[in-house]
């Protein structure tokens, strides 16, 4: 809310910080420096940005008199208060303090980039409001790998549960990274099917980034851990807190060369997400979905806006990557009943009764219900069918 | 002067003879009873005093006292009142000498010296006949239910003046004044796997679509084997479970007897009723407490669960149960009996039940309708979650019954009857009285290990499906046995002798699924 308040005063002045790429470079020694800066409570990302711009270097700033400081920080009714807060965390830290904090954190097996330094993601560098920092376990993405953002509704049907789960095995296997929020739902669903592909994941928490919220998915965040990476701009420790959420959403977007919505309510927090990916100038796909279906809302609203048609992964691969590179295998052989069944199938969940009549309407075929039975469940064992609950059936 | 009528008492499921003595002595006058008594058996001295009067017979200025033999076993209930009154009769000179030799009598007394009916008659009468007595006295009510039992002469009576009339005649005379009361046991069962069920009003006929539901229900009732449906309100649940009994094998002589008894100790045999012939039915409401489901009371009286014996106990609304109440489920389900331990003693109860369950898939009941449910998927997951592990293990069969559209209750093809459900579950039994006969086992969902290793042998080809269904679908170890078993029933459904592919389909098809898929744990394994 204070920082808001101070863009409104100091708009021009913020502008200007936006070209954060005019920080000037540093090499390991200083990252101490930057995390001393970074940790000081009251300066957000955008004064240290406003401070750095200026050619200098966090361990400048740590050796400046206060008077210059004061020169230095934009300038609102809180300048000296912000000055006066950065001599007394100097004084309160010598040098090998400094460095000492930092090993710390470093123990914890907690990383630590800031813009300026090499392994700070060139993607986020590059978006209007980046966060100074980014606190993170496991491995951020590769800056040459292409990476796109998969994210939808928490609370998310089968459709869109299988329809995360397809997106994110087939992008990753395609060597694409998949960034998200780790969150219940289509988030979290993309991103272990990613890890399950074998591809890289990150996830962008709203909280510390060795706690893991929710609780829920602690499996999927141990493999992120292991196998892609979580990262956070809040310092480790910190709780989870509704108000923390969105500001992490430009983050998701920020890494991501596009952002795909897989189902989203009209009104979702999702389409914060989309909306800071076009304020960042990233490519927006969405899935479409029945026009009554409350949880496609979003995503129809938006391709009605002109985001990305996307019907199958590859579609999107063949956007990002401009060719095909992953062909799903061929199916194996069906009978001529099971492949009347599959025709009969739809991507929603339906009773099997259901599908009986639909049988009978379309191929004109009766089945008993034993016999529906034993050849759906067969369908599932061979992987073209799911099997929802205890009654429930749709196609994989 | 001195005489001793033969009576009887329950104690618990048990039953036993019991001794009336009396014996009138010159002295100051009294009545007195003494045999540790409950005291609605020492309430017996008042009413028989007056029920004596009201017949016409005053009490002489004698000392007398009664004693109910074996001493130290409690005696309960009000079925002492007339043998006491006779005895006091016989000692007084009113009946000839033998009269009541080898004659068991029970009934409780009315003011006015009418013979009420009493509890647990047919256990006593079963005792009675199995210790030789050839003749019991019982009240009119009772006396069907008593004349079960073969080559007993069960004379039924409506009043302690009737009782001594018939005592005080000798010989063929005591036959014409009241005839021995008979039921025809075999005529009463001949052709009752063909007429149970119409008698009532409910059939399979009445469900419309469900069909998937309806199959679930015809492989239970077929291998006996525990069923769970969810689905959303109004889907016919609650209608289906009820039309299970009429599905169910009727029961047989030996199980209607067993399960009559029980009934007759808990007073809940239908007036004027012999015999049970319908599969028990019981549907205890969530609120009932543990006592009431299990058996409760100092000695305790037969819960739910010993009532539902041979039957269905159908638990409406599960996730609405208490955890403490459904626990109680989990040693009877085990060992199909339960021990209830007393300061009177030790009780067991037989509790040999096919437990039908149905519930609601989430506290709203729509999901996994996206449009209708409003539940969150946490919420979701909790309510499955209330319902106890070991419970859930030992269901066999569950089904999910989707919403029902109108235009299946428009459908102008009647569904199949009960009555042809019925010939292809008895057709299954019998393959299966067949396979078990010589074992203590009954049907398909009593085995164990070792049978289903016996009995549900399956090829390579169909060890391989399994293989990959436990991959693909992600089974557990203790799915495969249960699997196994309902595989086998549907086979015997079919009257195949060999375990096919096309049962075991089906038969995962109707396992337990990993109820954690309602969040997304599930798509995170896979």
């Amino acid at each position: 809310m204070m920082q808001e308040k101070e863009t409104i005063q100091n708009g021009a002045v913020i502008q200007e910080t936006a070209r954060s790429r005019e920080i000037l470079q540093i090499g390991e020694e200083m990252l101490p420096f930057a995390y001393w800066l970074y940790g000081i409570p009251g300066l957000g990302s955008r004064t240290i940005r406003h401070l750095l711009m200026q050619h200098k270097t966090p361990y400048e700033i740590y050796h400046m008199p206060k008077e210059r400081l004061e020169r230095l920080l934009p300038l609102s009714n809180k300048t000296a208060a912000l000055a006066k807060r950065i001599a007394d965390s100097r004084e309160e830290t010598d040098c090998t303090a400094v460095t000492e904090q930092f090993a710390r954190l470093k123990e914890k097996g907690i990383g630590f980039t800031c813009l300026g330094y090499q392994t700070y993601p060139r993607r986020l560098a590059q978006i209007p409001d980046p966060p100074y920092a980014l606190y993170f376990i496991g491995r951020l993405p590769e800056q040459k790998c292409p990476s796109v953002a998969i994210i939808g509704a928490r609370n998310c049907s089968a459709y869109g549960r299988q329809m995360a789960k397809r997106f994110g095995e087939e992008l990753a296997m395609a060597g694409i990274s998949v960034i998200s929020g780790m969150a219940r739902g289509i988030d979290g669903i993309g991103q272990s099917a990613a890890l399950a592909a074998g591809g890289y994941s990150l996830g962008v928490l709203g909280c510390g980034a060795d706690i893991c919220y929710p609780a829920e998915n602690r499996a999927l965040y141990r493999m992120l851990c292991a196998q892609g990476g979580v990262c956070s701009e809040y310092p480790p420790g910190t709780r989870p807190k509704n108000s923390l959420f969105p500001p992490r959403n430009r983050i998701i977007s920020g890494l991501s060369d596009a952002v795909l919505v897989i189902e989203a309510k009209g009104k979702s927090g999702t389409l914060i997400t989309v909306d800071m990916a076009l304020e960042q100038g990233k490519e927006v796909y969405a899935l479409p979905g029945r026009v009554t279906e409350a949880l496609s809302e979003g995503c129809n609203g938006l391709l009605k806006q002109g985001a990305g048609l996307v019907l199958s992964p590859q579609d999107l691969i063949r956007e990002i990557l401009g060719e095909i590179s992953f062909m799903r295998p061929a199916p194996a052989l069906l009978s001529a009943r099971q492949a009347d069944l599959l025709d009969c199938m739809g991507t929603f969940p339906e009773a099997a009764d259901q599908i009986k009549e639909r049988m009978l309407l379309k191929c004109g075929r009766t089945i008993s219900i034993p016999d529906l039975m034993a050849e759906l469940m067969h369908l599932s064992i061979m992987g073209h069918v799911n099997q929802i609950g205890n009654g429930y059936f749709m196609k994989a | 002067m001195f005489s001793a009528i033969i009576s009887g008492a329950v104690h618990g499921l048990k039953s036993h003879l019991i001794q009336v003595e009396v014996d009138a002595s010159k002295g100051l006058p009294c009545f007195q009873m003494v045999g540790l008594l409950g005291s609605e058996v020492k309430e017996a001295r008042e009413r028989v005093k007056v029920a004596l009067k009201n017949a016409g017979i005053a009490l002489p200025a004698m000392c007398i006292n009664v004693n109910l033999s074996p001493a130290d076993l409690r005696k309960e209930g009000a079925l002492f009142d007339l043998p006491v009154a006779v005895g006091i009769m016989e000692v007084l000179g009113y009946l000839p000498e033998k009269s009541t030799e080898d004659i068991l009598i029970i009934g409780e007394l009315g003011l006015n010296g009418e013979v009420k009916p009493v509890k647990g008659v047919l256990p006593i009468v079963m005792e009675a006949g199995r210790a030789g007595i050839g003749c019991c006295i019982l009240p009119r009510d009772n006396a069907a239910e008593g004349a079960v039992v073969q080559n007993m002469e069960i004379i039924g009576v409506s009043t302690l003046q009737e009782t001594i009339r018939y005592l005080q005649m000798g010989g063929p005379d005591r036959h014409k004044f009241i005839a021995p009361c008979r039921v025809d046991v075999d005529a009463l069962f001949a052709g009752n796997d063909r007429m149970a069920g119409q008698g009532t009003e409910s059939d399979f006929a009445d469900v419309h679509g469900q069909e998937s539901v309806k199959r679930a229900a015809e492989i239970a009732a077929a291998g006996f084997h525990h069923l769970l449906m969810i689905g959303p309100p109004g889907s016919g649940k609650t209608m289906i479970a009820k039309r299970i009994p009429t599905i169910l094998p009727p029961l047989s002589i030996e199980e209607s007897m067993e399960v009559s008894a029980i009934y007759s100790i808990a007073g809940r045999l239908p007036k004027g009723e012999a015999l049970l012939r319908e599969r028990p039915f019981a549907a205890p409401h969530h609120i009932i407490t543990r006592q009431a489901l299990a058996g409760g009371g100092r000695v305790p009286s037969p819960g739910m669960i010993t009532l539902a014996h041979r039957g269905i106990l159908f638990m409406d609304e599960l996730p609405e149960w208490k955890r403490e109440t459904i626990d109680v489920l989990r040693q009877p389900l085990e060992e199909k009996k339960v021990q209830l331990a007393r300061s009177t003693g030790n009780y067991v109860y037989p509790a040999d039940f096919m437990l039908v369950g149905a519930m609601n898939p989430c506290p709203c009941g729509y999901y996994p309708d996206v449009h209708k449910c409003r539940c969150t998927p946490h919420e979701v997951r909790r309510y499955l979650e209330r319902i106890s592990g070991p419970v859930l293990d030992r269901i066999d069969i569950c089904v999910e019954a989707p919403a029902i559209k109108v235009t299946a209750l428009r459908e102008k093809t009647l569904p199949e009857s009960s009555v042809q459900i019925r010939e292809r579950v008895l057709l299954a039994r019998e393959i299966q009285k067949r396979r078990f006969a010589g074992t203590r086992l009954r049907f398909n969902a009593d085995m164990g290990v070792k049978e289903i290793r016996e009995y549900c042998k399956i090829t390579d080809q169909e060890e391989r499906l399994l293989e990959q269904a436990f991959t693909a679908l992600g089974l557990t170890a203790r799915s495969y046995h249960r699997i196994l078993k309902v595989a086998r029933t549907i086979a015997d459904l079919n009257a195949d002798t060999q375990i096919t592919e096309r049962h075991l389909t089906e038969a995962i098809c109707y396992r337990m699924t990993d109820r954690k898929y309602l969040g997304q744990k599930q798509d995170m394994i896979e």
